[in-house]
């Protein structure tokens, strides 16, 4: 079509007043206004990756404060009840601003380049799934400059503390949950849509790269527990100004009962957090293997079976609330037999690896970290999950090095790995290696720097969300600081290293970023095109750019 | 008692859910759907009346202040 | 099919942002009128008028885009799928509630009176009580509205149930005639469903009425209060969404909107009424008679 009859479309249809034309051949809008009402996949992806980045650094800013109070015994800078805000925030923010809309973001831009779509199923719902997200962030935020204070009670809000005895902008706070839940059903159901009906047509689900399937069972993860978690807060809500009852026992509830609805929810979230950082690192070492993806059936079936028992393990949450001996049996077998899928995926990126033709360009890096880090988090999980001794670990600091083991060098480590290796496509430009890799091993060491000692302090006894603590914790305590900071530092580089690509990037030349990349994504010349796949990609091309079947004696 | 109102809601519930696959799959081309949501309403309409008639027996007492 | 072959992808759009921004005003709104806060409740009526607004506007664009033959077969699916996937976040919504229902009943009120290795939970927190269900007597009545009642299983409840049965049988009726190509038993069909939905909802605040100036039986009438209420409000929440949507199916019927091929917005609605229907009955039984 020449651009002479578009133009002449457009006219007609502006004079029409209708503005749900086709503009599919359409480059985006000029002027800002295009963010706002933008239906393209790539635009909406760019602004949640931008939303969960300033938000991580806002997070991180909480975390910043934590350890600065941390860094010796006695309380030296913030008030202890501002500390409890700064820990209840910052695990909201991270998990809610953070984690979960980077992995949409993520999700935005690859689902439909690498299934061969035009777009996401529903566009204008897409767009509603962001911009809900600034407003529920601002939400939560602003608890912190309300009378009262800020919700303190850490982030799982346990009731009584986040009903009885929670400050009045607890309010705000149930209705940005609200928000943000709702925002992710959408994007849920959005990906859902995408998959199941936008795929090329001759892309079979067995042919699916194993970032779309591992996204897949995700929304799926997120459709069921979201809503769960809308349930606990309104019921949170009509305790605390409805006068009902079903957190307090004077009135036939049980605030336990808090406890099984929100870990009901909690559970899933956590592998709604992993799940996609599975996905990406198997979209990565096969790349930098040089070898096709190994055990790919067995990862979808594993990822499935991930999913399925994160619905049936929430007890391990609660194994000192007073639960029936029967009770913790239960939950601690079913949780340990979560290790066996774990297992299989872990296999198989090492057997990906194994005789493969390495090279460690930064996003291999940052997957290999994943690899090793997320296992070590994944072990101390097992720790966790044994009921008995679980009694010496329960809130302690293990449980924080736990945690964030499988989420920081996790989750946030797949996401970084994710941006450097797809950045070049998005952008068309490269990054400097020489940086990347610099500030990889800065951020490396750093956050173990960080996140080790805190196995100690746990296991001596410290306990979570205190701001002061006895001497004999005090030389983990400030070298775990010192990591902190120097990670926290790091953060100021990687914005630097993005920033600089998109600028002054050399542009990617000769069509793909990586040599031996594989993936539907990585058709379409050397940077994304504002609308992709016009028309499907035939059943050559899928087959040709799988990552999971051999090549080997194709030209 | 209880075991049978929940056989009767297994087959609602089943005969509900069929009629949101066809619903989705058939995508407005075939019969299935609607005939599956016949099948649900007169279960429950079965089920009601099951319900009354048991009352009516004395199988079953309605929750009330003892 | 239609005029337009390949996938439509609507291009900007103004409805999500004013969602949003709706969504924002309502609920801030309703968290600083919960606190005594003027400026709160006009946020409250402000953001939901923006909320109903943007919901017929969008829907309003999307019935024209639909009509205009935007849509094919894929496009239609893409809804279909989000209709059925939305139903089944709602499913688990309503779970969390049955849950802590069942968790009630099965787990706290007998737990709080001392059964099975909770003996001393009884003796020391409150000696005098006991599990009965319907909980009418709370460990700690102190706090609560003590009922004097509760609503019966044979008074409006099983005509409720009458009506919402009915209802979907001349829903599903209503469903048959656009199948059979009968306009005019589509449109009965469907007018009935409304008015039996309508007098549903009727008898429900009724019911309300009478439990909350009778009875004393209110949402601070521990857990049994806080169960029924919450569960048969967000039911009649629903109900009420449920007829407003078959309001508008109904409109677009008496349009001439739907054929044998498209009619993807009378089946998700009629859909969605047949699971609010299920939903009843499942109150209906543990409510009011298990």
């Amino acid at each position: 079509m020449s651009t002479t009859t578009t133009d002449l479309q457009d006219e007609i249809e502006k004079i029409d007043g209708h503005d749900s034309h086709d503009d599919h051949h359409h480059g985006p809008e000029p002027g800002l206004l295009r963010w706002v009402k933008t239906t393209n996949h790539k635009d909406i992806g760019t602004l949640y990756i931008w939303f969960a980045f300033s938000m991580l650094l806002i997070g991180g800013a909480f975390a910043m404060v934590i350890r600065a109070e941390l860094f010796q015994p006695g309380l030296q800078l913030v008030e202890p009840q501002f500390f409890n805000q700064m820990t209840t925030l910052h695990g909201l923010i991270m998990v809610f601003g953070a984690i979960m809309p980077a992995f949409v973001g993520l999700a935005n831009w690859q689902i439909p380049l690498m299934i061969g779509a035009k777009d996401m199923a529903l566009p204008r719902m897409n767009n509603w799934s962001f911009w809900i997200l600034p407003f529920a962030g601002t939400m939560l935020l602003s608890t912190l400059f309300m009378q009262g204070g800020g919700p303190a009670f850490g982030w799982t809000f346990y009731a009584p503390l986040s009903t009885t005895f929670a400050p009045e902008s607890t309010d705000f706070f149930i209705f940005a949950v609200h928000m943000l839940g709702f925002s992710s059903i959408m994007g849920a159901i959005n990906v859902i849509a995408t998959i199941l009906n936008m795929r090329a047509p001759d892309m079979k689900l067995m042919d699916m790269p194993l970032f779309v399937w591992t996204w897949l069972i995700t929304a799926f993860l997120l459709i069921a527990a979201m809503p769960v978690l809308a349930g606990a807060v309104t019921m949170m809500l009509t305790d605390r100004n409805f006068g009902t009852s079903f957190f307090d026992a004077s009135g036939g509830g049980d605030p336990v009962m808090f406890q099984h609805i929100f870990w009901f929810f909690g559970h899933p979230e956590v592998y709604i957090m992993i799940l996609p950082a599975f996905g990406i690192v198997s979209q990565i070492i096969p790349t930098f293997a040089r070898k096709p993806l190994f055990g790919y059936s067995s990862m979808v079936y594993a990822t499935a079976a991930i999913a399925l028992l994160s619905f049936v393990v929430w007890g391990h949450h609660m194994f000192l609330v007073g639960m029936p001996i029967a009770g913790q049996l239960y939950f601690m077998y079913a949780t340990i037999l979560i290790s066996v899928p774990t297992g299989v995926k872990v296999f198989n990126w090492v057997t990906t690896m194994w005789r493969g033709s390495l090279s460690f360009e930064t996003p291999m890096l940052w997957a290999v970290a994943f690899v090793i880090l997320f296992t070590i988090g994944g072990l101390s999980g097992l720790m966790l999950g044994i009921a008995p001794a679980d009694i010496q670990y329960h809130d302690t600091y293990f449980v924080v090095a736990h945690f964030h083991y499988v989420l920081v060098t996790g989750a946030l480590f797949s996401i970084i790995a994710a941006v450097f290796y797809w950045l070049p496509m998005w952008c068309g430009r490269m990054y400097n290696e020489k940086l990347a890799v610099i500030h990889f091993w800065w951020a490396i060491i750093s956050v173990n720097v960080l996140f080790f000692p805190q196995h100690f302090l746990g296991l001596a006894g410290m306990p979570r969300r205190i701001p002061d603590y006895s001497l004999q914790f005090a030389d983990f305590n400030m070298i775990s600081s010192i990591g902190g900071f120097a990670f926290g530092l790091s953060f100021i580089m990687l914005t630097y290293i993005i920033v600089d690509c998109i600028r002054n990037g050399k542009p990617v030349e000769g069509g793909r970023a990586w040599e031996s990349a594989r993936g539907l994504e990585w058709t379409q010349g050397e940077k994304a095109q504002y609308h992709s796949f016009d028309t499907p990609p035939s059943r050559a091309t899928i087959l040709a750019e799988s990552s999971h079947i051999s090549h080997e004696g194709q030209h | 008692m209880k075991y049978l109102i929940l056989l009767f809601f297994i087959f609602i519930v089943y005969s509900l859910g069929s009629a949101l696959y066809y619903m989705m799959k058939d995508n407005g081309g075939s019969k299935r759907m609607v005939k599956a949501l016949t099948m649900r309403i007169s279960i429950s309409i079965l089920l009601f009346v099951f319900i009354i008639f048991s009352f009516w027996m004395g199988w079953i007492k309605p929750t009330g202040v003892a | 099919m239609q005029s337009r072959p390949d996938y439509y992808i609507p291009s900007g759009s103004y409805w999500p942002i004013l969602g949003s921004v709706g969504l924002f005003a309502m609920l801030g709104g309703f968290a600083g009128s919960l606190h005594g806060s003027i400026v709160g409740t006009i946020g409250l009526v402000l953001g939901l008028g923006m909320i109903i607004f943007m919901v017929f506007g969008w829907i309003g664009q999307v019935v024209h885009e639909s009509e205009n033959g935007y849509y094919n077969k894929e496009v239609d699916m893409s809804f279909r799928m989000g209709m059925g996937w939305f139903i089944f976040s709602e499913v688990m919504f309503f779970a969390a509630f049955f849950g802590a229902l069942f968790y009630a009943r099965q787990l706290s009120v007998p737990w709080l009176a001392g059964e099975g290795n909770n003996f001393w939970t009884g003796e020391l927190l409150w000696p005098e009580f006991k599990s009965i269900w319907p909980l009418v007597a709370m460990p700690d009545p102190t706090n609560f509205s003590i009922p004097k009642g509760i609503i019966g299983a044979w008074e409006l409840p099983a005509i409720n149930t009458l009506l919402l049965l009915t209802s979907g049988a001349t829903l599903t009726w209503a469903h048959w005639a656009l199948m059979n190509k009968n306009r005019n038993q589509l449109i009965a069909g469907l007018m009935i469903t409304i008015v039996l939905g309508i007098t549903f909802l009727g008898l429900q605040i009724e019911e309300y009425y009478l439990a909350y100036t009778t009875l004393d039986l209110k949402l601070s009438s521990g857990i049994y209060g806080s169960t029924f209420f919450m569960l048969t409000g967000f039911h009649g929440f629903h109900v009420t969404l449920g007829v407003i949507m078959l309001i508008v199916i109904l409109m677009r019927c008496i349009r001439g909107h739907f054929n044998m091929d498209r009619h993807f917005g009378f089946e998700a609605v009629a859909w969605y009424w047949h699971f609010v229907d299920v939903v009843w009955l499942g109150l209906f039984v543990v409510v009011y008679w298990l």
